[in-house]
């Protein structure tokens, strides 16, 4: 298949991948807590300031999902990917604050062909997500299902 | 209010339900997911999910939502550390109706600070034909109570 996608068996464990540059904004945090997550340190200003946290901070399902957005904008269409069936050990380390700009930074852990379906191959990615000042503020191990060229 | 002391291994709550249209499906992937299945009902009857589906952040978002109404807009929320073992079981459509439900795994007071502690959960949203669609592990940071003054 030559339609330009990376296939299964053109992924190597340890290939490295990096993305971003997303500017985070106080409107897109509140906009996006107050429909997902209206907890008073990701919606309201003041509030925040004496919670924790010490200010506003985006929620995690909102780094989470800005993180798929430079991922779908980097390399979803230039994979043969068929989704995901999730991922593991999600961790917010850090606060995501308004004015950051995080950027992604994934590399290719591990490749497993599926058993069940031998048109498909399973491929685990590290993905750490860093602020601007090279903070890790979250990490994640995402699972991708990918086509093989050559069905086992 | 909902302190850590006030969780218990075991414990179950129903989150309540939430219906995603296919307005929010579309405007949540326009931002966050721009790919084909979560943007337009033709472009998805073309691919392995046969029409519009939820983002799986949408999703994840929608947990969220029900567990903030439900249970943490009443308790010493402090965040979260993480989550675990997160999956999408099933595809969400556009009409269904999501119910959610926590249980209690395990609560955990914190050994360096006293005031803090971790409870641990698994988050569930089941469909209106009773499938689960998306399942996680995960953990809730919350205070504990404040002692009485003596």
């Amino acid at each position: 298949m030559s339609d330009g996608r990376r296939y299964f068996e053109d992924i190597a464990v340890g290939e490295r991948r990096d993305c971003g540059g997303k500017l985070v904004t106080k409107d897109e945090i509140i906009a996006f807590a107050t429909k997902f997550d209206p907890q008073p340190f990701h919606i309201d200003e003041e509030a925040a300031k004496t919670s924790i946290f010490g200010g506003l901070i985006a929620s995690g399902w909102h780094t989470g999902s800005m993180v798929m957005r430079m991922m779908v904008d980097n390399f979803t269409t230039k994979v043969a990917s068929v989704g995901s069936p999730g991922f593991d050990n999600l961790r917010w380390l850090k606060p995501v604050r308004p004015g950051d700009t995080l950027y992604v930074r994934s590399e290719c852990m591990e490749k497993i062909e599926s058993k069940s379906r031998p048109n498909l191959g399973i491929v685990k990615f590290k993905n750490e997500t860093l602020n601007q000042k090279g903070e890790v503020v979250m990490t994640m191990t995402a699972i991708g299902l990918y086509l093989r060229r050559n069905p086992g | 209010m909902r302190y850590l002391d006030d969780f218990s291994p075991g414990q179950v709550f129903d989150l309540g339900t939430k219906t995603p249209t296919a307005e929010e499906i579309v405007e949540f992937a326009r931002e966050f997911d721009p790919q084909p299945f979560h943007l337009d009902e033709a472009a998805g009857k073309k691919t392995h999910f046969g029409g519009l589906v939820a983002s799986g952040w949408h999703t994840a978002g929608i947990l969220m939502r029900l567990l903030v109404d439900a249970v943490l807009k009443d308790a010493a929320s402090l965040g979260s550390p993480g989550v675990d073992e997160v999956r999408w079981l099933k595809p969400v459509r556009p009409g269904d109706v999501l119910r959610g439900r926590l249980e209690c795994l395990a609560v955990e007071p914190s050994r360096s600070k006293p005031d803090r502690g971790i409870a641990r959960f698994v988050y569930e949203l089941a469909n209106q034909s009773g499938e689960c669609v998306f399942r996680m592990k995960g953990m809730g940071m919350f205070a504990r109570k404040p002692r009485e003054p003596r």
